[in-house]
């Protein structure tokens, strides 16, 4: 279902727009298989299209692989350009697109606040999006795969490892300014508090969030769509005004993306 | 960052606030708190200060004038990192990676060093043969090569720093009579050349030693004492890392270096190696071949605890690995010491052996079915029996023998046996005895019918018995 909407979305949808004119379609005739780059409806991401088709992101340190994944390297105008694939079973984000969200809101030069930054395998992905220009937090609690955020980290200077408890926004509030988007992906059964908190104290007015929620983690008892519905309730609690809904099927089983707008009434200051 | 007040932070509320003499807004609960317990200031915390925070927050930029955005983002970066590395106590002595390399690059070394001695050796051979078979140790070869060179030189060099006296002497004579042939200066100058790499290579060899010495010490102390550094940076190299060699289980890293013997005799169905890299650690090392395999599975064992808690301890102190060394040592030494007795028995358990041992012991020909005499009078045998009451009360596995046996008997060979038994009392348990004693007077009955005193039969067997002679 998802690949026949990312088509459709392709040859219909507008393409022009996407990324600067380096990035345009193009065509190489390699023997008998045609194998080229397209930009996808998302800014910043892209479509390999060869033996097999994937989804890409342009790597921002071409050579290295973060987490193994394949490199591809295409030459367009003369020039060579690396791309990574983006595992959809590994990636929630690429899962969500993959399975046809509207909007992620990560575009290039945006500042994004990573909650679950993990080992730092989507958080590469998400700071080859947004360029050199952009800023992401990476925000991480546990040790052993805070250790490799960092190192993740050395290589792409537009990544900032954090390795705090994201339930307690105030201790690493001196090293995150205004954010544009929230990705939390923490699979905590608190998740919806861990995010308005830290959207209360660095998501900007108007800013956007991508929620991945996994019901066993909140609730294994209750039914996988009750839980999605109770959470989007906190949420809306919290003046985080969800805007779209979709699982990750054929991905990840029992797992739903919420995509929503953030502003907070403005309070006489 | 922690609740507490920094200096810094201390001068500057102090001077600019408190001129101001105005309520501080903390968005920090905990930390308003603590300024206000130790300068005085009031502090409010509520939700218009997370607005104004965020008002802040986003005109940053603006409010904080002469600063670049890109200033700030740098200055966010490396404080993140500072922070990050502070959080994981992230220091570069800490990277195993480098005890990896330094033992592959030992080895490495160890073999182009053979090699190219080997080819000096050889190479210079040709002029000066004997040299050769005088000196054995590669680097005085090398060192005395280095200094003289071609062999008309060796009358007039001085070789004693190198050499003791009789060897120089030896090698002056040798210069005059060898029979290698004569060298041009290039071809000299060439076999110096590799001689002087030979030499820095050897050099180098032992500083890397050391090195490697140093990071062992600092990464893995507790691993250090228990098996030493050389072995200790060849398992970590063989696992890969000093957290996958913590995964490890204490069997496998006793075997760790052994596989190919190892899979070989699982696959015959075999016997598996008892030791792998693990063998070449002193205190295997210095046991006699019998007791090896059991010191190596000691060994690994407490040296499996010292890697991993080198791997996710805390501290980097060696006191573990001390206590458990000094523990290996002493259960060594007892070893060595008793040899054939086991380490885990007890006393009793060597008691028990020589029990077993007695126990084995051959029948006693029982004479009984000898006689053919008829029965004697019942009164003198229970007065006899209940004498011997006491006396055999004690015994122990023989009054089963017995009790078979006089089961089948007469009565008159019971007064033969009973004399037996009181003879060959031995003092250990009761119960046979009991069963023994009870057994007497009711086999004596056998024979009787006209006992007007009954029995204090409790067994069905002499019921029967009795049934039987009624």
């Amino acid at each position: 279902m998802g690949r026949l909407r990312l088509r459709a979305s392709v040859c219909v949808g507008p393409s022009g727009a996407a990324g600067s004119p380096k990035r345009s379609k193009s065509r190489r005739r390699k023997g008998p298989a045609a194998v080229s780059v397209e930009p996808h409806r998302h800014e910043g991401v892209f479509i390999y299209r060869g033996a097999e088709d994937a989804l890409v992101t342009l790597n921002m340190v071409p050579g290295l692989s973060v987490y193994g994944e394949r490199r591809l390297t295409v030459t367009e105008n003369g020039e060579k350009l690396e791309y990574r694939t983006w595992n959809p079973f590994r990636s929630k984000l690429a899962a969500a697109i993959l399975g046809g969200v509207d909007q992620i809101h990560i575009k290039p030069k945006s500042k994004v606040l990573y909650l679950g930054a993990a080992s730092g395998t989507t958080v590469s992905h998400v700071s080859d999006i947004i360029g050199p220009d952009g800023l992401v937090y990476a925000v991480e609690f546990s040790h052993r795969a805070g250790r490799d955020l960092v190192n993740v980290a050395k290589k792409r200077t537009n990544i900032i490892p954090v390795l705090e408890d994201a339930r307690h926004p105030l201790k690493y509030r001196m090293l995150i300014g205004m954010v544009d988007v929230i990705f939390a992906d923490v699979a905590q059964p608190d998740q919806s508090r861990i995010v308005a908190l830290n959207a209360h104290t660095f998501l900007r007015n108007g800013g956007h969030f991508l929620i991945s929620i996994k019901a066993n983690c909140i609730d294994s008892t209750a039914s996988a769509e009750a839980v999605f519905a109770s959470e989007v309730k906190k949420l809306q609690q919290e003046n985080l005004k969800p805007q779209e809904q979709l699982t990750l099927e054929p991905y990840e089983r029992d797992h739903a993306v919420v995509v929503g707008v953030y502003r907070p009434l403005p309070k006489s200051k | 960052m922690e609740g507490k007040i920094n200096k810094q932070l201390k001068k500057v509320l102090k001077k600019i606030v408190k001129e101001a003499h105005e309520p501080l807004a903390v968005a920090d609960a905990k930390l308003g708190g603590v300024i206000k317990e130790k300068l005085n200031l009031s502090c409010i915390h509520s939700p218009i200060v997370n607005e104004l925070m965020r008002g802040i927050r986003s005109q940053m930029d603006g409010l904080i004038p002469g600063v670049e955005p890109r200033e700030m983002a740098a200055m966010c970066l490396g404080l993140a990192h500072s922070l990050s590395r502070y959080r994981l106590k992230f220091s570069a002595d800490k990277v195993d990676t480098m005890i990896v390399q330094a033992i592959s690059l030992l080895d490495d070394l160890d073999k182009e060093l053979n090699n190219y001695i080997m080819r000096c050796r050889e190479w210079y051979g040709w002029h000066f043969p004997e040299l050769g078979k005088i000196i054995s140790d590669n680097l005085t070869y090398c060192k005395c090569l280095q200094k003289v060179g071609d062999r008309k030189n060796y009358a007039s060099a001085t070789l004693s720093e190198l050499l003791p006296e009789e060897v120089e002497a030896e090698v002056k004579a040798a210069a005059e009579i060898s029979m290698g042939t004569e060298v041009s200066e290039e071809d000299i100058c060439n076999i110096l050349h590799l001689c002087t790499q030979v030499i820095e290579i050897s050099e180098y060899r032992t500083q890397l030693y050391e090195y490697l010495q140093n990071r062992m010490m600092a990464i893995a102390p507790n691993v250090t004492v228990m098996v030493g550094e050389l072995v200790g940076a060849r398992l970590i190299a063989h696992a890969g890392s000093l957290l996958n060699l913590a995964k490890h289980a204490a069997s496998t890293v006793q075997i760790l270096g052994a596989e190919k013997a190892l899979f070989r005799a699982l696959k015959s169905r075999r016997d598996t190696p008892k030791y792998g890299l693990i063998y070449h650690a002193s205190l295997v090392g210095q046991t006699s071949p019998k007791h090896k395999g059991k010191i190596s599975r000691m060994l690994a064992a407490k040296t499996v605890l010292a890697i991993r808690y080198d791997a996710f301890g805390e501290d980097s102190s060696s006191a573990m690995g001390v206590e458990n060394r000094a523990k290996l040592e002493a259960r060594l030494r007892s070893l060595e010491d008793r040899g054939i007795r086991k380490i885990s028995g007890t006393g009793k358990a060597l008691a028990k052996t020589e029990k077993y041992e007695h126990k084995s012991e051959v029948k006693t020909y029982d004479p009984s079915g000898d006689s053919t005499l008829p029965t004697c009078s019942k009164k003198r045998k229970l007065e006899q029996t209940n004498k011997e009451d006491e006396v055999i009360e004690k015994k122990a596995k023989k009054s089963k023998i017995k009790i078979k046996v006089k089961e089948e008997e007469e009565e008159e060979e019971e007064k033969v046996i009973v004399v037996e038994e009181e003879t060959s009392v031995k003092k250990k348990k009761k119960k046979d005895k009991k069963k023994h004693i009870k057994e007497e007077p009711v086999s004596e009955e056998e024979p009787c019918t006209s006992t007007a005193v009954p029995s204090p039969e409790k067994k069905k067997k002499k019921k029967k018995k009795k049934d039987t002679e009624d």
